[in-house]
């Protein structure tokens, strides 16, 4: 029997579609942008994309893409590394449809209950505001609902496999940790997570609880920064004028604290719960 | 808008790990940091410098044992000549773990020759406002700290400070006056000072202020010193200009 779990990642396909100038310049005008990740341990594979070998021996922890590929329906398969064709899928064939310069991640990974499957992710890829960064946590592996912490203070909590939530954040180094939601005890991390200014860092928890190979991917979309608005130049008046805030100065610089923008949580949290099974 | 996609069928994970053979790595592509082609001007990040720079390109990799010998109809490797429109070119693939950042050296002083501007540089960021940072102090001035550096591959690094105090004016009132020419050295924290040189003195009026432009992450590197200039305006309390000086590495 064949797993035919796909899931949808975020709904966001019309903003991201909307908003697809800042992607990877590599693609023909309006092609979408779709990167894979293989998150089941122990298996290496090969991926195929209507029919084509389109990743040879593909291993666990890696992350291959962005490929460009004009709009439409693609049915993705996923065999053994030594399969002649894409027929004995040990996970898939599924269908997806990619919209015009839509940003997808196709993630191959172990359910909740460690069963293969597949999860096609939509990837937020909208301008970030000057002098933020953005990151989303996906839960693709074989374990509980977690929290994410950082810094020992959760800052996503109660995520379910296969959802995701979106965080605006400064930049900086997060060290953060997953745990079983409720609990601080690490089952992943604690590890390093940078976040740029101006990136999308998407940070992925996968492997198996039962199995002791939790661990962390990482997958980076750039160029998503925007320009301050203004260079205030001028100390005059400055003191009674609302454009120059001088006392900001320079304090946040270095910091690795997660200051958590609640207002800037965005689509992706939304849709992420209301995905919540 | 997907969620109508969701199928669920019976899962045999056992059964799949079963049928699968776990190959050895050798055939696997790791291409490095090729996944990072969206901006090349991009602030260096870590897959830039930390991804072993032996990783091979994603379409060398593909050993060709791992081809099929005798498929019924011939199975196109990665690198073959596209045959649906579906192909795909050289798909980078790169380790997923977590990397670290790696910083460019960071400016800490500016000299524009033939001026009183010899000041210390300080990174700075984006005001709860969303404006570029300045340092409080007239004799000092900020690095926009998340765009290039002075000596980047590519776009503008960018170099602000105040043009008067509350009572005078500071010595970025001398930018406007700067000639075509002029020499600007930016000193580096643990690399060598950059000499630059003037090509262009521009007014940009702060209504119409060209962020992209101004802060570049792409094309040419430049360095833009900048602060106000102009008139000013009473009402806005501000002056109406920016004054933005482009220099360009010698």
């Amino acid at each position: 029997m064949r797993n035919r779990i796909f899931t949808a990642g975020a709904g966001a396909g019309a903003i991201a579609a909307a908003i697809a100038l800042a992607g990877p310049a590599q693609a023909a005008e309006g092609d979408a942008q779709l990167s894979v990740l293989h998150g089941v341990p122990g298996l290496t594979v090969d991926v195929w994309v209507n029919g084509d070998r389109t990743l040879d021996d593909f291993a666990p922890g890696t992350l291959a893409g962005p490929l460009a590929l004009p709009a439409g329906a693609y049915e993705l398969a996923i065999t053994a590394s030594d399969a002649a064709d894409a027929s004995a899928a040990v996970i898939g064939p599924v269908s997806v449809t990619l919209a015009a310069n839509g940003n997808y991640t196709a993630v191959a990974n172990l359910d909740a209950a460690g069963n293969p499957t597949a999860n096609l992710f939509t990837n937020d890829v909208s301008q970030i505001e000057a002098g933020k960064g953005k990151l989303t946590v996906r839960h693709t592996a074989a374990a509980p609902a977690v929290d994410v912490l950082a810094g020992g203070a959760a800052v996503v909590s109660n995520l379910a496999n296969p959802n995701e939530q979106t965080l605006t954040l400064d930049p900086g180094t997060v060290s953060a940790a997953v745990a079983a939601t409720g609990t601080t005890a690490p089952v992943i991390g604690p590890a390093d997570v940078t976040i740029a200014e101006g990136t999308h860092t998407v940070v992925y928890a996968w492997g198996s609880l039962a199995d002791n190979n939790l661990q962390l991917a990482v997958q980076t979309i750039e160029g998503l920064h925007s320009a301050p608005g203004s260079v205030p130049g001028a100390l005059d008046g400055s003191t009674v004028g609302a454009a120059s805030d001088p006392a900001a100065l320079t304090l946040g610089i270095g910091a690795a604290a997660l200051a958590l923008l609640l207002g800037g949580v965005g689509v992706a949290r939304t849709v992420a719960a209301r995905r919540a099974e | 808008m997907k969620a109508g996609h969701m199928k669920k069928g019976p899962t045999t994970a056992g059964e799949s790990r079963r049928r699968s053979s776990v190959v050895s790595g050798g055939g696997v592509l790791l291409a490095g940091a090729l996944l990072l082609s969206s901006c090349a001007a991009a602030p260096p990040v870590p897959a830039a410098s930390s991804v072993p720079s032996a990783a091979q390109a994603a379409g060398q990799a593909v050993p060709a044992q791992s081809v099929p010998a005798q498929p019924v109809s011939p199975v196109p490797a990665i690198t073959a000549a596209p045959t649906s429109p579906a192909a795909v070119p050289d798909i980078p693939v790169r380790p997923a773990a977590p990397e670290a950042a790696v910083a460019a050296p960071v400016p800490v002083s500016l000299t524009v020759a033939g001026t009183p501007i010899n000041m210390p540089v300080v990174p700075v960021g984006v005001s709860d406002s969303g404006a570029m940072e300045i340092p409080d102090a007239f004799d000092r001035a900020g690095w926009y700290r998340f765009g290039p550096a002075p000596g980047a591959a590519a776009g503008t690094a960018v170099i602000a400070g105040h043009i008067d105090t509350k009572s005078d004016n500071a010595p970025f009132s001398a930018l406007k006056s700067v000639a075509a020419g002029t020499v600007v050295e930016v000193g580096r924290e643990g690399a060598p000072a950059l000499k630059y040189r003037v090509v262009s003195v521009e007014l940009m009026a702060k209504d119409r202020f060209d962020g992209s432009s101004v802060f570049r992450r792409s094309g040419q590197h430049e360095l833009k010193v900048i602060t106000c200039g102009g008139e000013w305006l009473d009402e806005r309390m501000d002056y109406s200009d920016n004054v933005i000086v482009t220099a360009v590495l010698e």
